[in-house]
């Protein structure tokens, strides 16, 4: 039995109402509805196609959402680039591919931002860099590049970068999914420690003994809609639906 | 059989028939290489015992300068030292060439000062030679290794940048010779390096334009690429010659630009519509990842550009880049159509029109082939360098 750390979980802090999404013919968001609350961590599962990724990434405007409101942290994500930047700066993104920029040095690459973006001195941003490096434990990796590295360090590097910009959400789209089974272990760590510090996450993912241990809540999306949602117990213990059986069945 | 010490008779036949004779092809295809082997060989040899290299050792200056004034000539020595020192120095800063290499380097050296330089010259090639290798072991030997690595290099670039409006200078200082007149080796470099030098940028600029979505910068860059591609270089050059100055009211003093320099301008502009669709070819080879990651990160357009897109589509096009520059260095070669005398020019014209050396196109042409070679596998070379460098390939 794992003992959770008591964390005050907070007031919604991303309230998505009815949002549709379509690609062409195909319609990937039917009509999700979800609130996320403040330092909950959110795990969304479902079989491929279902709308998980598409999800997650209309609450940075990766993708544009068709219809229905999105609202972060009090900001509405529509056209306006004001707005579109605000919520930006209080999202960080972790893709399944690292996408970490291959040219520049791995400290550079999570010092970039910061100086950039919020306008930090080269030695203040290399700082707060090196203090995050060393929270998810590759400080001596950060003069290298992105292709001397394992994939797990690849994965923290990308980690590191998305939370140097100090996010209030940090978003996983399916993060492990592209590492070798005995690097899964060091990131998954490393989100552990994350969520426990009391960040507000919402990871897709498939890593069933992480979601258990460490999620608040589950969503449950399959053809484009939540099909159900609840505590980690409800889920594993007493899923009502029959597709969230099957797909249960065939995970676990 | 080839550790054996001794090579006997026997060891010897048996590679040859194994190696050249196997089978009914291979033999027939040996004879016959051998055949045109053997004829391609004595027909350098015959051409080489004839060969009179008169016609490229008095014509020196010609080819080299074309119709600069003899009064003039001295300022080809500073031009060609200054450009010396800022490249042998920064081979010693920023290259590191192997004993291989460096032997070539040197051997390049030595074919030049064997056709061109009699003894009243000499002295300046000894010069120019001393200048390069002082350049070159000052740099590797001090500079490399001192704390004042970085900034030098900075300095280094800085020279690079100043080195053509320094040649413009040297040429014109104190009433010197228009545009015009310049000619030869010197006019291909010169019309070479604006091209590059002003093509780059215009062609980078022209390369994000087109990949925008606003649609009116969209246009604009598309219609001058696709136009300037829809025509031969030649036919530009005429249009600058003929058409241009028809077209443009004289402001300026447009209309009497001097011909060298309206040939920089449309050269320029030829370079940069191919340099941008080589780089455009770049910019779709980025990974969709790192644009979402830059977007994630909420990194502005101009950051995302400069930091993320240009350097990693720049770099995985360099081959092609290095092409293009290769490719208009001897496309500069076309300016003949504007009565300019480039190297290409005097190599064929000497043999025709001087009494003395009728018949001689063969040594002059191969010399100024010769030229124009030393010029681009210099630039391959340094474009396969820059790629090791930049570890491309590799990350």
């Amino acid at each position: 039995m794992v003992v959770k750390k008591k964390k005050k979980i907070g007031s919604p802090i991303i309230i998505a109402e009815n949002v549709t999404k379509s690609f062409g013919n195909f319609q990937a968001l039917k009509g999700i509805t979800a609130n996320i609350l403040e330092k909950e961590v959110v795990v969304v599962l479902g079989p491929s196609g279902s709308g998980k990724s598409t999800f997650i990434r209309t609450i940075n405007r990766l993708e544009p959402h068709d219809s229905g409101k999105i609202v972060v942290d009090g900001v509405e994500i529509n056209d306006d680039v004001k707005n579109l930047q605000i919520v930006r700066s209080n999202v960080g993104m972790v893709f399944q591919q690292f996408n970490l920029f291959p040219h520049l040095s791995v400290l550079r690459n999570v010092t970039l931002a910061p100086q950039k973006v919020k306008s930090l001195s080269r030695d203040d941003a290399n700082d707060i860099a090196m203090s995050i490096l060393n929270r998810v434990g590759i400080p001596e990796q950060a003069d290298k590049f992105p292709s001397q590295l394992s994939g797990g360090q690849q994965q923290r590097v990308a980690i590191a970068r998305a939370l140097a910009m100090q996010p209030k959400i940090m978003l996983f789209d399916e993060p492990t999914s592209a590492l070798d089974p005995e690097m899964i272990k060091e990131v998954l760590e490393v989100m552990t420690e994350l969520a426990e510090s009391g960040m507000t996450m919402i990871c897709v993912t498939h890593e069933m003994g992480f979601a258990r241990s460490v999620a608040d809540r589950f969503l449950f999306f399959d053809e484009g809609l939540i099909v159900e949602e609840g505590t980690p117990e409800h889920f594993f213990k007493n899923p009502k639906e029959d597709r969230t059986k099957l797909f249960l069945s065939q995970i676990l | 059989m080839m550790n054996s010490p001794k090579l006997n008779f026997k060891d010897v036949k048996d590679w040859i028939m194994s190696s050249f004779f196997s089978s009914k092809l291979n033999s027939v295809l040996t004879v016959f290489s051998s055949l045109l082997l053997i004829y391609v060989i004595s027909s350098l040899f015959g051409f080489l015992s004839s060969a009179e290299w008169e016609v490229v050792r008095i014509n020196r200056r010609l080819l080299l300068l074309g119709r600069l004034p003899l009064e003039d000539t001295w300022r080809a020595w500073p031009i060609l030292w200054v450009v010396c020192i800022i490249l042998f120095s920064s081979i010693g800063a920023w290259g590191a060439p192997s004993k291989w290499e460096l032997l070539l380097m040197s051997l390049a050296f030595i074919l030049p000062t064997l056709i061109f330089f009699t003894m009243p010259h000499i002295w300046h090639v000894v010069v120019t030679f001393l200048i390069c290798s002082i350049s070159y072991l000052i740099s590797r030997y001090f500079i490399k290794k001192s704390s004042y690595l970085v900034q030098a290099k900075k300095v280094l670039i800085v020279m690079w940048i100043l080195i053509l409006p320094l040649t413009f200078l040297i040429l014109r200082v104190g009433g010197g010779p228009p545009p015009t007149l310049w000619g030869g080796f010197l006019l291909n470099i010169l019309l070479a390096s604006v091209a590059i030098v002003a093509g780059f940028p215009l062609g980078i600029l022209l390369a994000v334009g087109r990949a925008t979505k606003l649609p009116a910068i969209k246009t604009v860059c598309t219609i001058y690429i696709e136009t300037i591609r829809g025509a031969p270089l030649v036919a530009w050059l005429l249009l600058a010659w003929f058409v241009l100055p028809k077209f443009l009211p004289n402001l300026f003093g447009l209309n009497e630009v001097s011909v060298v320099i309206r040939a920089m301008i449309v050269l320029s502009f030829f370079a940069s519509a191919y340099i941008a669709e080589v780089i455009r070819g770049g910019l779709q080879s980025i990974p969709k990842g790192q644009l979402e990651a830059a977007d994630a990160l909420n990194l502005n357009y101009t950051s995302k550009l400069i930091v993320i897109i240009l350097p990693q589509a720049i770099r995985v096009v360099i081959p092609a880049i290095v092409s293009t520059f290769i490719g208009m260095f001897k496309d500069t070669s076309l300016v003949f159509i504007l009565a300019l005398t480039d190297l290409l020019q005097v190599g064929r014209l000497i043999p025709e029109q001087d009494p003395k050396f009728f018949g001689r196109q063969i040594e002059a042409l191969l010399v100024v082939a010769s030229l124009f070679w030393i010029v681009s596998v210099s630039l391959s070379h340094v474009s396969s360098k820059l790629e090791k460098n930049l570890g491309i390939g590799t990350r």
